[in-house]
């Protein structure tokens, strides 16, 4: 009975169903693909840059991060953890790398597929796509991985001008140029690599779903602006998934549709995601997988998540209606993702494009809080935190609860502490929510 | 009391960093700190001021940056950015932030909010040696020249540009002849001795580190005082080694350090910039493609030895020319680029038939004390 109560804390979308039903699919078709014999690559997250070019080129695509992820919710990271760390890479490397590395050369030295690895293992691929986005492991893992196997690996660039430089004049267009001639010389790799040319036509169409996509699914969060919030970040991490691995698919853009719809008609009907909405919270960074029934024991509090990072969001919409080149629709669309807020947070005099992004939110979600998630293994995203909780504060007068935890390793995150430094945070939210009454702050 | 010149002054220089630039500061000059190996000094001393680069301190306890940076950041930019905000760098007039690796990238936009200077740039640098990648550096070098040029309020002709190039050049053949030295057995001059110049060189202006460099090499030449023969001659690869502590631990262990790869060292003065019509593609290609770090990622060459061998054939050239017999990997703990490399780098130079040691350290004095044991019981291997 409790066990029901703590499930119906969170009013979860119905359409959240029909996203873990695509995700399943896609593991199970990718699995299969595979075994059938078509190619495979191993890509990393690389927000829409690389992955709408694969699919035109009817390659299929897993993501070791994200298997990374699933081996350490199926308890098969900490082997491969182990292995890594006797391949002589040292242990303080991102969670998944080292979860990447270890499987793989499991995977070599067996000669086939680990028996014990979840949902059917990653199949030995045909080209490794790293990313330079965001951070150095996601280019320096898949180089590392030619000790296992002699797979080309092809570097996306993605440009990371400073603030005040992105603003300069001819910046955005040298800027764009770069990111479309490299997205050519990778199909050109591509062709050779699969014997085969570029069915550019098919890429167009991938790109019309692509943006269409974006557009649903940041309407929606959009959506989530109204008070009560109608969409909790749990439903926002499941239905994410297609989005960032399924993109440019008929299927994931008629879920988003279906999402937004759901969520349109709990905002007309003023139905929050959680029954009697007290605080209204952002997350920062990915959430504690493992534990996921913390947010439910927060729900009960009236504890409400209503956004979270941005680098897991649709980038802000662009009309691209005079651009019919794919590739620099894709360069446009993926450099939006990291600058598409850039002359906001210059204009508001903020140090770094990827916190300002939190100051916009927490303010127009009309934020009590924020829970920031540092992930020990991922310096990345855990990089800027200290900076967000500082500048929350200066800022818009918003407390910041600061919960270790991890990506791969399940035992940092405790959450009976947890839930007693939320308790205890509780009145900090009050406190400032009357400090920012007072001082005009909304 | 030794004669302040040669390696007197260069040891005096390091003891005490800031001094020159802080004494050209007084008389006027404007003085640009900068982070890592890629911003191109050459385009700041064209405009008469001064590179000075931004290093940690190693015997300084980090106590304010831990409340801006996590503590699984790399410790050497945690030390880096604890002292300047402890207001170490507050003489310097501008600031250079490059983008070499993503942690180094984070930090400088943190440095531009917390510690203000009357100018900063930010330099993004791509990941590949594809074409495209040089043209939109050379671009990016472009916009860095146009803010350069308003805060020295001069042109960057290119006769300033050529002249900066030929003197930095010319600082590059000095250091070259200076490793030179290294290579007798015994070698005449040692590494820790040899870090000490390099640290100089980071600190003043490069024509005052061209007479230097003339200075020392020529005492090295006549003195009989020089290092030990000792049976292990080493390689040491890694991460910035901006104190001489691990390398007279490492050489107080009796060895002779003869050859480095790192930052401080020969990655920061190896390849001069080649005359090309258009200067800024010189530079261009310089410092992406001539400049040998593990933030850069260059083409895979089919198999994994040939890959190995694309990556890091220089290594092979510093292990013969400088009989080295034993490579020790060091590297600052958090620091992903190296991290990745280790593996690597340690198969190919195994390959080689070179024994190797890694140590991964904390950037700070008391982590080093442990890595003597293992130092010591890598010696006595090669031994």
């Amino acid at each position: 009975m409790a066990t029901e109560e703590k499930k119906r804390a969170i009013n979860r979308l119905a359409v959240s169903r029909e996203f873990r039903a695509l995700v399943d699919k896609m593991y199970l078709d990718g699995i299969e693909a595979s075994r059938g014999g078509a190619p495979t690559a191993w890509a990393m997250v690389n927000w829409w840059q690389g992955d709408p070019i694969l699919k035109a080129m009817d390659v299929v695509t897993v993501y070791p991060e994200n298997y990374g992820a699933a081996c350490a919710a199926a308890g098969a990271a900490e082997a491969y953890l182990e292995r890594c760390e006797t391949e002589g890479f040292p242990s303080h490397l991102c969670g998944y790398a080292r979860n990447t590395l270890g499987y793989t050369a499991k995977m070599i030295e067996l000669g086939e597929i680990p028996a014990e690895a979840p949902i059917g293992g990653m199949a030995k691929p045909v080209v490794l796509l790293s990313s330079g986005a965001f951070c150095d492991a996601r280019y320096k893992w898949f180089q590392a991985l030619g000790r296992y196997m002699d797979v080309p690996v092809w570097v996306l660039e993605w440009p990371t001008p400073g603030l005040k430089e992105s603003a300069m004049e001819g910046v955005y267009e040298y800027t764009i140029e770069f990111m479309v001639r490299e997205l050519r010389e990778f199909v050109a790799f591509l062709e050779r690599l699969l014997g085969k040319k570029m069915d550019w036509d098919k890429l167009s169409e991938v790109m019309d779903n692509v943006e269409q996509m974006f557009r649903v699914w940041h309407e929606a969060n959009e959506l989530r602006k109204a008070i009560p919030c109608p969409m909790h970040a749990r439903d926002f991490w499941t239905c994410m998934v297609p989005c960032l691995y399924m993109s440019g698919e008929k299927e994931s853009l008629q879920a988003y549709r279906e999402l937004y719809d759901e969520v349109k008609q709990r905002v007309d009907g003023k139905i929050g995601a959680v029954a009697d909405e007290k605080y209204r919270l952002l997350f920062a960074e990915l959430p504690p997988w493992h534990s996921m029934r913390f947010f439910d024991s927060l729900a009960e509090r009236g504890w409400n998540f209503v956004i979270e990072s941005f680098a897991y969001h649709p980038p802000l919409p662009l009309d691209l209606a005079g651009v019919s080149d794919p590739l620099e629709r894709i360069a446009r669309y993926t450099y939006q993702v990291l600058a598409g807020r850039f002359h906001s947070a210059l204009r508001a005099g903020e140090a770094s494009g990827m916190v300002y992004p939190y100051l916009e939110w927490a303010r127009d979600y009309k934020c009590d809080g924020a829970m920031l998630h540092p992930l020990i293994s991922c310096r990345t995203a855990t990089f800027y935190l200290m900076h967000a909780r500082d500048r929350l504060m200066e800022s818009l007068k918003v407390p910041s609860l600061v919960i270790e935890g991890d990506i791969v390793d399940l035992r940092v995150f405790d959450q009976t502490q947890a839930l007693n430094e939320a308790e205890a945070f509780v009145e900090t939210m009050e406190h400032y929510r009357r400090v920012r009454e007072k001082e005009g702050l909304g | 009391m030794a004669e302040n010149k040669g390696l007197a002054r260069a040891k005096q220089i390091y003891q005490d960093r800031d001094k020159r630039a802080k004494e050209l500061k007084a008389q006027g000059g404007k003085i640009i700190g900068y982070f890592c190996i890629y911003p191109p000094l050459e385009m700041i001393t064209a405009l008469e001021m001064v590179p000075y680069r931004i290093l940690g301190d190693m015997k300084e306890a980090i106590t304010k940056a831990d409340a801006y940076l996590p503590t699984v950041v790399c410790s050497f930019l945690r030390s880096c950015f604890d002292i300047g905000m402890k207001g170490r760098y507050e003489f310097l007039d501008g600031f250079i932030g490059v983008h070499v690796c993503d942690q180094c990238e984070k930090v400088a936009h943190l440095w531009r909010h917390y510690i203000k200077h009357p100018y900063s740039h930010f330099i993004d640098i791509p990941h590949t040696v594809h074409d495209a990648s040089f043209e939109f550096f050379e671009a990016e070098l472009n916009t860095f020249r146009k803010t350069l040029e308003r805060f020295a309020g001069k042109e960057l002709s290119p006769e300033r540009l050529q002249g900066a190039i030929s003197i930095h050049n010319e600082q590059r053949a000095l250091v070259r002849e200076l490793y030179e030295l290294r290579k007798p057995d015994p070698p005449l001059l040692s590494g820790t001795e040899t870090l000490e110049i390099m640290m100089a060189l980071m600190s003043i202006p490069v024509e005052e580190g061209n007479q230097l460099l003339r200075e020392v090499i020529k005492e090295v030449k006549e003195r009989k005082d020089g290092p030990q023969k000792q049976s292990a001659r080493l390689l040491i690869w890694g991460t910035p080694m901006d104190h001489v502590a691990l390398l007279e631990m490492i050489e107080g262990c009796g060895s002779n350090v003869v050859m480095d790869d790192t930052c401080v060292g020969t990655r920061f003065y190896g390849p001069d910039v080649k005359p090309t019509e258009n200067l800024l593609k010189g530079i261009a290609h310089r410092y992406l493609k001539d400049t040998r770090c593990p933030r850069t990622f260059r083409e895979t060459g089919g198999t994994y030895r040939a890959d190995l061998e694309n990556r890091f054939d220089y290594l092979k050239g510093y292990a013969k020319g400088w009989n080295v017999n034993g490579v020790i990997l060091q590297s600052i703990k958090y620091c992903d680029t190296h991290g990745y490399e280790v593996p690597a780098v340690k198969d190919y130079l195994e390959g080689l038939g070179l024994p190797v040691l890694f140590l991964e350290h904390e950037y700070s004095m008391l982590a080093l004390a442990p890595l003597r044991t293992r130092a010591q019981a890598f010696l006595e291997m090669i031994r």
